[in-house]
């Protein structure tokens, strides 16, 4: 077991910079993700930490150890690949084994290892099959089954379940955070996908464009994201963005759009107040944040424009007057059909604030 | 998945190309079949037997050709009289030895060139392409200056490297292929297993036996049926079956029934190992070839 420390990275492949100054720590037996969309620098940063990629610049540190100049042989880490990398001319048994000879271990240690590692990954039954007789699900198992075997220091999980059909993969979430937990080794977990980063993860390093955007709890991420960039990405079905005026009532400021006028709570105005240097402001709020009836009542008036049912909710895509569209996660016994009216009620205290210029988050 | 069969009907076209097409097929076999025949069957004939032929036309002699007491003279004469066992002995070093020496360094060579990045990369491996590209004859007297100075002429270790020579080029252009075709999570799997980056080369090596294969015997055939090298580096002291058949060819004494069962000691280690190695060979040539 160990942490890991990451301080000021860089990564340029040519002049391409892959990876900007980047700085994480991950305590130990801590379960880290990795997120954001490809090119944004993540695959590089897992590769620096296993020691395939060269570290341009900045230092990484293993516990108290500093590992830039360690062969991956020697960092103590296993790395379970996007594509599995399994050995094709070898056994399943064999595939497993392999970390274990190359260490020099006794039979009867990789034979007692196998044993506890396929037992968790229910892959007993598999051990004498070449991978190309598996399936997607089996291979993963087994590219997972190698890098338990080992015992390591650290994991490292490059988009492990990716290619995995989406049934499996839901489960897979499951049972790899729970293995995690059993294990109790540090874990840095490269993913594109928002929901895997949410769902397992202690702490989440959210990626764009070599550059780490934020570095909290899913719950932090998701609640309080720093910029438009980190909101729009996480969280599924996505933050709906509309641009505001802000208009200062007695003290008070107020939403303002062509389609309505919402108050701010005052906590929200003092931030406001404090650090304001525009005057209109793009607004940002979750499906879920929005209620919707169908009708005309007192509140935002909208149109339907289409429902989606989605069995357990329903989204509606809103037209807003003016150009604007919002999508609104509902109940599944909404009853408002296509091109009827409806009205929409906020709740004001979950609105995110970010700046049009910068996109960075006010709250 | 989709099934490829494609349901076909017959007409009378497609019935009339069917034969021909076996028309065409047993012409050929024939065609292709009938000198190897004839080599094998009078390798065991007497000179006189040898010569019996029937008459132009006349097929119901055909028997004519397995009327004869087979005798195994000539090879006892090959083996015992002209001392081809330290020829054949010669062919399968040289053959062998250059096959193994450049699949040894083809290979490390592939490798690098298809997992390094370095300087002047494109630039290193049209250059080794290019020395394939002149004739042998070209460079022959050039080579043959510098094998004398080196004192390696009419030697089995001056045959293989000259054979090396030629090998080693093709074995790095073919198994640059079939390096390229493995993903390289393979090999880096096995470095974060903890191998170093030579066993991890090592692992990804089976990975690559069909090309392997494919060249060793494409490398063993072009040494062992190699005669221009063979009779002028080798000459003398290393002489090979080819240049030692040629011999047979004597201007008052032309032997027949040797040269016959000199050409079968050359060509039956040939055919065995070419069904031997059969389908490595062509798998390992499509599959470097092609990118999938």
């Amino acid at each position: 077991m160990a942490s890991v420390t990451i301080t000021n990275v860089w990564k340029y492949y040519g002049k391409t910079v892959a990876v900007k100054d980047l700085n994480i720590t991950c305590e130990d037996g801590e379960f880290v993700s990795v997120l954001g969309p490809s090119g944004c620098g993540k695959s590089s940063t897992l590769r620096m930490l296993a020691g395939l990629e060269h570290i341009s610049a900045g230092d990484i540190y293993f516990g108290n150890t500093r590992v830039n100049d360690l062969e991956p042989k020697d960092r103590d880490i296993a790395m379970v690949f996007e594509n599995y990398a399994l050995y094709p001319h070898k056994t399943v048994y064999e595939n497993m084994a392999n970390p274990l000879r190359l260490r020099g271990e006794s039979d009867d240690l990789i034979k007692k290892r196998i044993a506890f590692a396929s037992e968790m990954l229910e892959i007993e039954h598999l051990l004498q099959r070449k991978p190309m007789e598996l399936s997607g699900g089996q291979k993963q198992r087994t590219a997972i089954g190698r890098a338990i075997v080992r015992e390591p220091k650290l994991f490292l999980f490059d988009e492990p379940i990716a290619h995995l059909d989406a049934k499996l993969r839901a489960r897979m979430r499951g049972e790899l955070k729970l293995m995690q937990r059993r294990l109790g080794t540090t874990m840095i977990y490269v993913t594109h996908d928002q929901l895997e980063a949410m769902s397992m993860a202690d702490r989440i390093a959210v990626m764009h464009n070599g550059v780490l955007q934020q570095f909290g709890t899913p719950q932090d991420i998701y609640n309080h994201p720093v910029n438009e960039w980190v909101a729009g990405f996480v969280g599924e079905p996505p933050m709906n963005f509309i641009d505001c005026d802000l208009v200062d009532e007695g003290g008070r400021l107020h939403a303002v759009h062509s389609s309505f006028k919402v108050a701010l709570t005052d906590a929200q105005t003092k931030i406001l107040h404090d650090s304001l240097r525009e005057k209109s402001v793009r607004m940002g709020i979750r499906p879920d944040q929005i209620s919707i009836k169908a009708g005309t009542e007192s509140g935002v008036d909208g149109r339907i424009k289409l429902t989606e049912p989605l069995g357990g909710d329903t989204l509606v895509n809103v037209d807003l007057k003016g150009a604007d569209e919002l999508l609104v996660k509902t109940n599944p016994d909404f009853n408002g059909g296509i091109d009827q009216a409806c009205t929409l009620t906020f709740d004001t205290s979950r609105w995110h604030f970010f700046s049009k210029e910068t996109g960075v988050a006010y709250f | 998945m989709a099934s490829r069969d494609v349901v076909t009907y017959k007409t009378p076209l497609s019935r009339l190309r069917d034969v021909a097409i076996v028309i065409f097929l047993a012409f050929y076999l024939v065609w292709t079949i009938m000198p190897i025949f004839l080599m094998f069957v009078s390798s065991f004939k007497d000179l006189l037997a040898a010569f019996q032929l029937p008459p132009v036309g006349a097929f119901s002699k055909i028997g004519l050709f397995f009327d004869f007491t087979p005798t195994t003279k000539h090879y006892y004469n090959l083996f015992y009289n002209l001392g081809f066992s330290t020829y054949l002995l010669n062919s399968i070093a040289a053959a062998g030895g250059s096959a193994l020496v450049s699949v040894v360094l083809g290979s490390m060579a592939a490798y690098s060139l298809s997992r390094v990045d370095f300087r002047g990369k494109a630039d290193l491996f049209f250059w080794i392409i290019s020395t394939r590209m002149a004739p042998v004859v070209a460079v022959l007297v050039p080579l043959y200056a510098i094998f004398r100075g080196f004192d390696l002429v009419g030697t089995r270790t001056g045959l293989i490297l000259a054979y090396t020579t030629f090998n080693l080029p093709f074995a790095i252009w073919i198994l640059k292929g079939f390096f390229d075709n493995v993903p390289f999570a393979i090999e880096e799997a096995s470095m974060v297993d903890g191998s170093t980056r030579f066993q991890a080369f090592r692992a990804i090596l089976p990975l690559v036996a069909p090309g392997i294969g494919a060249f060793l015997v494409l490398c063993v055939l072009f040494a062992w049926n190699d005669f221009l090298f063979a009779s002028i580096i080798g000459s003398g002291g290393a002489k090979t079956l080819p240049p030692a058949t040629r011999e047979l060819v004597q201007p008052q004494n032309i032997q027949w029934g040797s040269i016959m069962a000199a050409g079968v000691v050359t060509t039956v280690p040939m055919m065995f190992l070419g069904l031997l190695i059969r389908r490595y060979l062509v798998t390992g040539l499509t599959m470097g070839a092609v990118r999938e």
